[in-house]
């Protein structure tokens, strides 16, 4: 049987409609494929075990390595995740399990959404009128950037994504959970936190491992708060490094064996968020199964 | 064709109603062909006076439901409920579905409360206080009341603490006080056998039928007064059915059991009284064996052997 035109009109659009798809994601695929392979190549040229085990030496011809921005990025990411986990959390609690409270938590969830989006160098600028500039005022130093208030900023951007995402994991977790707990007489908060949240876990660790990523990966926030340091300091008082304050000044001076070492920073950073991802994935893997029997 | 349709029809329609009626095999009674009063009536909106046996009011009552009404918002869902509850005796709730026999357990533990919008009238005294008194604490209330609901919801937590929840949030901690009452609550629930090599493990990797008795030992490990159960056998196999069924009768000598069904058989098995409802109205409510053998409506007669409902 033939086609009628209509139709066969319909089947040649439905042909080129999946080209055009597959297209773009080839040519996304290949980009990505090629940025990644050009930073592998170059990064890995310079990637060595002093890179990951020696600090700055002050000379540029031979500039020494990376271990404090790496030390730096992990102790700023820990102390951001010590202060944005709970409130997030207890944010994202808020958010979902008071329905009553809808007034309150409808514009707190907007202006969570509005804070996720929000510039990166906003955040940096406000932590610097915020944490850097008060503390200098108090402690009558010239000026006090800090650790402490680069974890502070990390802490901003980390905190509306865990509410959410901590919102929306709490959401999944079944009615049945809650009114069981309730129907034997437990209160509402012993409802959340030992049945609810429990349920929960898995997606709201999920959330938490990926926001640690996303401000491992942060630099703006950092430039006006931690500074950077060539030192290597566990003291957030201090000014404090981070991977991508290093690779920021590095790859933006003049000199070449700098800029190589920003390549090879790259590279460590990238194999950071990397392992985390898979960390959230294998996480993530166990609570499917778990969910299966 | 709109013409052959009505054709048809019409004479299908005559020819049930002129039929002589046998006490064998009646038809299919239509609605408003007169034979159902009761539901007739609570069809136009009524409220008629329902069917209540004598032998319901003579006994011992832990519960009483006196003139209860629950409002979902402006649909009213439960209408001028009045029904005594024996104590240490097996209830049984049947009607259609939508007729508010889960709104009307829900309603003992206050568990709508938790549903926006519920607005309720009248009493449901446990032990003579009523349960919507202003000085009512609801925790208090629900632990003195056990649940179990349709669907098996077993906690994402171990089984053994599982089992001990309702003691853990009441602050117990001692570890061998724990360890009793689990064993006893399971052994109650006939689970014991099954599971007492894997205590530690998650409750999850139980099959369904498990996972409910899981539940009812959860439900009793406190010693609730009474026992809600909403029918608790419908996500399972027949065999893990039987299993609860016959479960209940054994809970059923030393609890008060208030137990939502859609199986008469069931009904029938593992109660001591039933009532029928109907569009949030209580029609019919006795003995069990009196309601299935020698009910006094019509209604409640054909609703039960399956010519209605
Ligand atoms: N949360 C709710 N909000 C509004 N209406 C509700 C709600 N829950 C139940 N209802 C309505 O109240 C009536 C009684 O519902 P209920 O769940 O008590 O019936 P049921 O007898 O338990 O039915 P089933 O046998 O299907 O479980 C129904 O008409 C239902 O639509
Ligand atoms: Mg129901």
């Amino acid at each position: 049987m033939s086609l009628s035109f209509k139709e066969s009109r319909r089947r040649t659009a439905s042909a080129f409609m999946y080209a055009l798809c597959a297209a773009s994601t080839l040519a996304i695929v290949t980009v990505l494929l090629m940025v990644a392979g050009y930073l592998a190549w170059i990064g890995a040229s310079s990637l060595s075990w002093n890179l990951l085990t020696t600090v700055p030496t002050g000379d540029v011809a031979n500039p020494g390595g990376m271990r404090h921005a790496i030390d730096g990025t992990i102790v700023l990411v820990l102390l951001a995740a010590m202060l944005g986990v709970p409130l997030g959390v207890l944010a994202g609690i808020y958010l979902s399990e008071y329905p009553e409270e809808a007034r309150l938590t409808g514009p707190l969830r907007f202006i969570a959404d509005v804070l996720t989006g929000v510039p990166s160098i906003v955040v940096g600028i406000l932590g610097y009128e915020l944490l850097v500039v008060p503390v200098s005022r108090l402690t009558e130093n010239s000026i006090s950037f800090s650790g402490f208030a680069g974890a502070g900023a990390l802490a901003f951007i980390m905190i509306p994504i865990v509410a959410r995402t901590t919102e929306e994991m709490l959401r999944l977790v079944p009615r049945s959970y809650r009114e069981g707990s309730l129907a034997l007489g437990a209160t509402r908060s012993q409802t959340i936190f030992r049945v609810v949240l429990p349920g929960a876990f898995g997606g709201i660790t999920t959330g938490i491992v990926l926001a640690m990523g996303r401000i491992a990966g942060e630099t703006a926030p950092l430039l006006f708060t931690a500074l950077g340091s060539r030192l290597l300091t566990h003291d957030p008082r201090q000014p404090f490094p981070s991977l991508t304050l290093q690779i920021y000044t590095y790859a933006t001076g003049p000199y070449p064996e700098q800029r190589r070492l920003a390549w090879a920073g790259m590279l460590v950073l990238l194999a950071l968020l990397f392992v985390l991802n898979l960390a959230v994935r294998i996480v993530a893997a166990r609570q499917a199964r778990g969910r299966l029997h | 064709m709109p013409g052959s349709v009505s054709m048809t029809k019409t004479p299908a329609r005559i020819e049930t109603h002129s039929r002589p009626s046998t006490p064998v095999v009646r038809p299919i009674p239509q609605a408003d062909s007169g034979q159902y009063p009761l539901i007739d009536a609570i069809k136009r909106g009524e409220t008629p006076e329902p069917m209540r046996h004598e032998s319901v009011q003579s006994v011992g009552q832990i519960l009483d439901i006196r003139n209860f009404e629950l409002w979902y918002g402006a649909t009213k869902a439960l209408h001028g409920i009045t029904m005594p509850i024996a104590a240490g005796k097996v209830t049984a709730l049947i009607g259609p579905s939508g007729c508010g026999k889960s709104t009307l357990l829900r309603s003992v533990n206050r568990l709508n409360d938790l549903i926006d919008g519920v607005r309720t009238s009248g009493t449901i005294a446990l032990d003579g206080k009523d349960v919507y008194a202003r000085n009512v604490d609801v925790i208090t209330l629900r632990k003195r009341l056990g649940m179990v609901f349709q669907k098996p919801n077993p906690f994402p937590m171990s089984i053994f603490e599982n089992v001990v929840y309702a003691l853990r949030i009441a602050g117990e901690r001692r570890k061998s006080l724990l360890q009793e009452a689990c064993e006893k609550a399971l052994r109650q629930a006939a689970l014991w056998d099954e599971v007492k090599d894997r205590l530690k493990a998650s409750a999850m990797g139980l099959s369904g039928g498990q996972q409910q008795r899981l539940c009812i030992a959860r439900a009793i490990v406190s010693e609730p007064q009474v026992l809600l159960l909403d029918e608790p056998c419908s996500a399972l196999d027949p065999i893990a059915t039987l299993r609860i069924e016959e479960l209940i009768i054994e809970i059923g000598r030393r609890y008060t059991v208030l137990i939502v069904t859609h199986n008469m058989q069931q009904a029938a098995r593992v109660s001591d009284f039933t009532a029928f409802m109907y569009l949030g109205r209580l029609v019919e409510y006795g003995r069990t064996a009196d309601i299935f053998q020698l009910p006094r409506l019509r209604e409640t007669e054909d609703y039960v052997t399956g010519r209605f409902g």
